[in-house]
């Protein structure tokens, strides 16, 4: 989705040019108005961000005198050495990196394959299985927490990053396939079948026809589910407990604790935990913006 | 043909769909079918959770639900929730939609702007918003400079206000979808119905009321729903913010389950609380559902 800027088609009817250009700047200077009203209200929007930033960045002293809002009196990076002291948001990052390099591939490839079996292939209970995939969108995760640690206890795979993979695999399905079934059902028949006359197996027509021709959805259905694995707090809280295996939103919840009367220090521990997924954002927001309304307006 | 070679056309495809499905069927129902009917199970015992035993006590979970008033507070909490992350997210969503489709510069900034606490961890918003919440902090500070020092609260010390406080960064998260959604519909909207109407001489409210409005129909049902079935997971945000505090005012149906199970060792009766919510989660989320498996 593009979001270019949709200007009334340019006026073709006869009318006198010094007209014409005197709506046109009328227009331009209402458009440029409208920008200012619209840039204010996104600042107040990220005010909280702003003056997180603004009090990360200043000394204790500097806030204690003059507040959170106050422009800096002298930059300091202090607050940030103390906070990835006692963060240890080294070791989340790393967890949770792992945990989603790990995860996305894997899930992305297995619900691939089970969307082309429903979109191209012909699948015994089509119609049931689809909606008990569906169902799992609204089912709250709450329901399958409890036997999910038992699960994983009897294995010995609690207090395990590597114990999140299965269940985040399973909670991570539903979505994936609502929008890779749909984009894969879009793909012509005939561009399957062709591949299919030429002797070519479905894993092959899978992977040589089907993938290559879905990089889009399946791009954006790679990054959404990145983005949702990195900020997972119900099954990790649960899952994980020593210090060593938390992931970003566990360490953070813990910070918090420890950091309950400097702000300054609380600040700049939220905005390095932040700062991985506000760059992520940033660089791909293009992605994450057109991935979501497509898997919800569907065609 | 024979009936048998038929047969034996039909199941080679059949196979192969079902080796392609395997995996990712397996998963889901080895790590949500299974654990989310087991816990039905579950829910009719008084399981500590370690103990081997699970002593099955029919509805008796179901009845203490009834009397538990902890449970009072999270259905009236979780209700809160469902009203206000609903409309006011929708509402908002909805007027930024339609702001950053009129005729201004940098629009693709803008709605990166407005989308973006909806990607940020709901700890992390939590941790932020306790902090602006603080008694001294900057929502107090900003009530004050605008002579409204009389409102000035410790917003989320108090048991009536905490919940509502709650609320207000789940909003912020959640404008951004609807925003995006209605975006996409707008601008789906082809303009030559907007210069028919003003050649008929529609005025601006009647295109909104007759053109715009009308359009957003199919959206509306999307944002909505998908509104909808979220409120039953809300447990990130009171976690971060109050933890079920003060004096479990804030508890949700989620977070009392998880208190219940991970902390009090009432596995049973945790479960009992999940039970609850998912079937009016499911009951909500149905006819989305439906829908949505109809077009795939």
């Amino acid at each position: 989705m593009t979001a270019t800027i949709v200007a009334a088609a340019p006026d073709v009817s006869p009318e006198d040019s010094s007209r014409q250009a005197a709506r046109g700047r009328r227009m331009r200077r209402r458009a440029f108005a409208g920008t200012i009203v619209m840039l204010v209200l996104a600042l107040l929007w990220a005010m909280p961000l702003l003056a997180l930033v603004l009090t990360g960045v200043k000394s204790v002293s500097d806030f204690d005198a003059h507040g959170a809002l106050s422009f800096p009196q002298s930059f300091t990076l202090s607050n940030f050495r103390s906070a990835w002291g006692v963060g240890q948001f080294g070791t989340a990052f790393i967890n949770s990196g792992l945990i989603t390099a790990v995860k996305v591939p894997i899930g992305v490839l297995i619900t691939s394959l089970l969307s082309y079996a429903l979109a191209k292939l012909r699948m015994p209970f089509r119609r049931t299985i689809t909606f008990a995939l569906l169902m799992g969108l609204t089912i709250p995760i709450f329901i399958a927490v409890v036997p999910i640690f038992t699960m994983l206890r009897s294995v010995h795979l609690t207090d395990n990053l590597w114990g999140l993979l299965l269940p985040y695999l399973a909670f991570g399905i539903p979505f994936e396939v609502l929008v890779l079934t749909s984009f894969f059902r879009r793909v012509p028949q005939e561009v399957i079948e062709a591949a299919r006359i030429d002797g070519a197996s479905e894993v092959r027509v899978f992977f040589s026809v089907l993938l290559p021709l879905s990089m889009p959805a399946i791009i954006t259905v790679a990054i959404l589910d990145a983005v949702a694995t990195w900020n997972e707090l119900v099954i990790a809280l649960i899952i994980l407990n020593s210090p060593s295996h938390r992931t970003v939103p566990l360490s953070l919840l813990n910070f918090q604790g420890q950091f309950t009367t400097n702000f300054s220090g609380l600040a700049a521990g939220i905005l390095i935990a932040l700062l991985p997924i506000l760059l992520v954002y940033a660089l791909l927001q293009k992605w994450i913006v057109s991935g979501l309304t497509a898997g919800a307006l569907k065609g | 043909m024979s009936h048998g070679r038929r047969k034996a056309r039909n199941l080679r495809p059949m196979a192969t769909s079902l080796a392609f499905a395997a995996p990712a069927l397996l998963v889901y129902a080895a790590f949500l079918v299974y654990p989310a009917i087991y816990s039905i199970r579950l829910s009719f015992t008084s399981w500590d959770g370690l103990s081997p035993v699970k002593q099955f006590v029919g509805f008796g979970n179901y009845s203490k639900l009834l009397h538990d008033p902890v449970v009072h507070t999270a259905v009236r909490n979780n209700l809160i929730w469902a009203f206000v992350t609903v409309i006011v997210p929708i509402a908002l969503g909805l007027g930024l939609a339609i702001a950053v489709n009129s005729r201004i510069y940098l629009r693709p900034l803008i709605r990166t702007i407005f989308y973006t606490p909806a990607v940020l961890p709901l700890v992390g918003v939590g941790t932020i918003w306790g902090w602006l919440f603080e008694p001294t902090g900057i929502v107090n500070d900003l009530l004050g400079h605008i002579g409204l020092g009389a409102l000035q609260h410790a917003w989320l010390g108090d048991s009536t206000t905490a919940i509502w406080a709650i609320t207000v960064p789940a909003c912020w998260v959640r404008a951004g979808f609807p925003m995006l959604l209605y975006l996409a519909a707008l601008q789906g909207i082809p303009n030559d119905y907007y210069e028919s109407a003003r050649i008929d001489g529609a005025s601006r409210w009647q295109q909104f009321r007759y053109i715009t409005l009308p359009s957003l129909k199919g959206a509306h049902a999307i944002v909505f729903a998908l509104a909808l079935i979220d409120t039953a997971r809300v447990f990130d945000l009171v976690i971060a913010m109050t933890n079920g505090g003060p004096g479990n005012s804030t508890q949700v149906m989620g977070t009392w389950m998880y208190f219940n199970v991970f902390q009090s060792y009432n596995a049973g009766y945790g479960t009992a609380i999940a039970v609850v919510i998912t079937i009016v989660a499911a009951i909500v989320g149905i006819p989305y559902v439906r829908s949505q498996a109809k077009e795939l």
